[in-house]
């Protein structure tokens, strides 16, 4: 209990430096990129003296340190900050046209706009890897269980084909395909349910390349245990041995493996795919902040996502060591 | 999938066992040109790269030219398909297949260009971290994992969308994105090679240590890790697609699969050929560096393993 105690502490105080870097990096680069926020916020047609005076009421004169530290303490009280561009309907304002100051009431509270988008994302992330799931599985579990067979050969050959699949091809094409041409699935925005499921079945294409290869490895290494042996000793069937040992002992592995490569993956890839598809998710919202150069806004997510990365990290290998005591913490 | 297994064989690799005389990375050669998939992919990845880079050459016919009259083509077997533009035209009237080959070039350039460079700094920072130990390797370490807990999306599109995106940055993105695996798998590696008793030999002699790094070990673990890099140029393609998709890539009028996949959107239901060919194209001479890369792979782990 003390080392779990101990590790966990320890993984976290790496974990918080960790992201401390990754919020001082896009601050920086944020604020050393050419271009003035505040010629975003109050829109091109304000007096440059307004300008100037309301650039300094809000900070942005100030050194990037400084203006950093002030971010941290607003941080530190879950104060995320006010988007530059959306008003609190929602919209984008497009610079304030006649306003000649900047109300950050009147815009919406970054944890506003993503707490929104966070939901959308959710459920097609998880649609996505319910469909990896499905695809995955199987296939892997023939592949492993048949190692050095025709079964393993074309999984190979699947994995292979989905990794040479670019997802933004997949999406046009699914969307041609099965909304264009046979009007059998919505595609472009949201308005229900059903419009996830064309973008989770991208998502579930690409996660699944990784994951076939991944599962029939971890299975094909668990056969040659001794407990399969044993197993067969003690008057085991074979579907039995698989399911309460090969599986079992597999999924120390591929949990490693969906922590690290699959978030990682999952995150950039439902960007991509928010995109493609319009997907009101958290995608969007940051490439269109990117586009809107709305800059509380982007590095707010920037700064969540390595945070999910860092917790996922720290989550996946305390749950291996407790899964499996052999492992060292 | 290149970071796991790269990153799996890792602890593997100690107990390197070859025969005597020929190095890990002839052998993975050996083996992997006795796989089919190797020599398929091989070919049809010659073909493409002679065809993209001798094609706008040889050919009269203009990328970013456009011909009013000759809009929306469609491409060869289809009715209404005309000589010489055998993947029909865009909207604009440029052949598509000049623009697909060209894209592909582009990629080919960036994808090749960034795996060079991230595989050098990755290994130079891995090699130095493995060697030296202590201070070096924690604090290198630590700037590989803060790297790594960075989305390669999210990176991307701040620096690129905030800047005006050039060759030159699309790389840049792409090699810090990509350097933290390549410094992993070198550091674990040399780190049991540092133990090794040509190292202590060289010592010995009075080597330096950037001599033993340069001369003696990089020679002995980087042509494994290089030859299974190819899989990550298939991977940087597909991100420069991306990125030219979402408009942060080399820009227009370049073509790009990004760009022209992207463009043909707004035509999908009339002319879907526009983006559905050069995606086609692409994801063609992506599975042949697939191919190539996986059976290398392949033929890795069997050498690693001792199996086969």
């Amino acid at each position: 209990m003390i080392f779990a105690l101990n590790f966990l502490l320890r993984r976290l105080a790496q974990g918080a430096v960790i992201v401390f870097l990754v919020a001082f990096l896009v601050f920086t680069l944020l604020r050393v990129v050419p271009g003035d926020p505040i010629r975003i916020i109050l829109g091109p047609m304000t007096p440059p003296s307004v300008m100037e005076q309301t650039a300094r009421e809000l900070g942005l004169r100030d050194p990037i340190p400084i203006q950093f530290v002030h971010y941290l303490e607003q941080l530190a009280k879950g104060n995320l900050g006010h988007s530059f561009i959306r008003s609190r309907q929602g919209g984008s304002t497009g610079g304030s046209r006649g306003l000649t100051t900047f109300e950050s009431q009147n815009r919406a509270a970054v944890s506003t706009l993503i707490l929104n988008a966070l939901p959308y994302s959710l459920q097609l992330a998880a649609l996505g890897i319910g469909f990896t799931i499905l695809i995955a599985f199987p296939i892997g579990l023939a592949a492993g269980l048949n190692a050095g067979r025709w079964p393993e050969k074309l999984a190979l050959y699947i994995s292979s084909a989905f990794v040479s699949l670019p997802n933004i091809w997949l999406g046009v094409v699914f969307i041609l395909l099965f909304s264009a041409r046979a009007g059998w699935l919505p595609a472009i925005g949201y308005k229900g349910f059903s419009y996830t499921i064309l973008p989770a079945l991208v998502l579930a294409v690409e996660l699944s390349a990784v994951a076939i290869r991944a599962i029939s490895v971890a299975i094909a290494n668990a056969l040659i245990e001794n407990y399969v042996d044993v197993g067969r000793v003690r008057g085991l069937s074979r579907w039995q041995i698989i399911r309460r040992h090969v599986v079992r002992n597999a999924s120390i592995p591929l949990l490693n493996l969906f922590g690290v490569q699959v978030i990682g993956m999952l995150l950039g890839s439902l960007f991509v795919v928010e995109y493609i598809f319009n997907y009101p998710g958290i995608g969007l919202l940051t490439i269109n902040a990117v586009f809107e150069r709305d800059f509380p806004v982007i590095q707010a997510i920037a700064i969540l996502a390595s945070a999910i990365l860092v917790l996922v990290n720290i989550i996946v290998d305390f749950v291996a060591t407790n899964v499996d005591r052999r492992l060292q913490y | 999938m290149t970071a796991v297994n790269l990153a799996a064989d890792s602890a593997a690799d100690t107990a390197v066992s070859h025969p005597k005389g020929t190095s890990l990375g002839a052998n993975m050669l050996r083996l992997a040109w006795r796989s089919m998939d190797f020599r398929i992919g091989l070919f049809v990845f010659g073909l493409l790269i002679t065809l993209s880079v001798i094609g706008p050459f040889v050919s009269n016919i203009s990328a970013t030219q456009f011909h009013i009259m000759e809009r929306f083509l469609p491409p060869f077997p289809m009715v209404g398909s005309r000589w010489p533009h055998i993947f029909g035209t865009d909207e604009l009237g440029r052949d598509l297949f000049m623009r697909s080959l060209i894209g592909l070039r582009n990629a080919l350039a960036i994808g090749v260009t960034s795996v060079i460079g991230m595989f050098t700094l990755g290994c130079a920072v891995g090699l130095v971290a493995g060697y030296f130990g202590r201070w070096t390797d924690i604090i290198l370490m630590r700037l590989t994992d803060a790297q790594m807990s960075i989305p390669v999306i999210i990176m991307a599109i701040t620096i690129l969308g905030v800047s005006r995106p050039t060759p030159a940055s699309v790389v840049a993105v792409l090699v810090l994105a990509g350097w933290p695996v390549y410094a992993r798998v070198t550091r674990s590696v040399g780190l049991a090679e540092r133990q090794k008793e040509y190292v202590r030999a060289a010592k010995i002699l009075g080597a330096s240590d950037i001599r033993i790094m340069l001369l003696h070990i990089a020679p002995n673990i980087l042509p494994p890790i290089a030859f299974v890099a190819v899989l990550d140029i298939a991977r940087m393609m597909i991100f420069e697609a991306i990125f030219g998709f979402i408009g942060i890539g080399i820009q227009p009028p370049t073509p790009t699969f990004g760009t022209i996949i992207a463009s043909g959107t707004q035509y999908l239901i009339n002319a879907w050929w526009i983006t559905a060919i050069p995606g086609l194209l692409l994801a063609i001479s992506l599975g042949s560096i697939n191919l190539v890369g996986g059976a290398l792979e392949r033929a890795r782990n069997q050498l690693l393993q001792g199996i086969g």
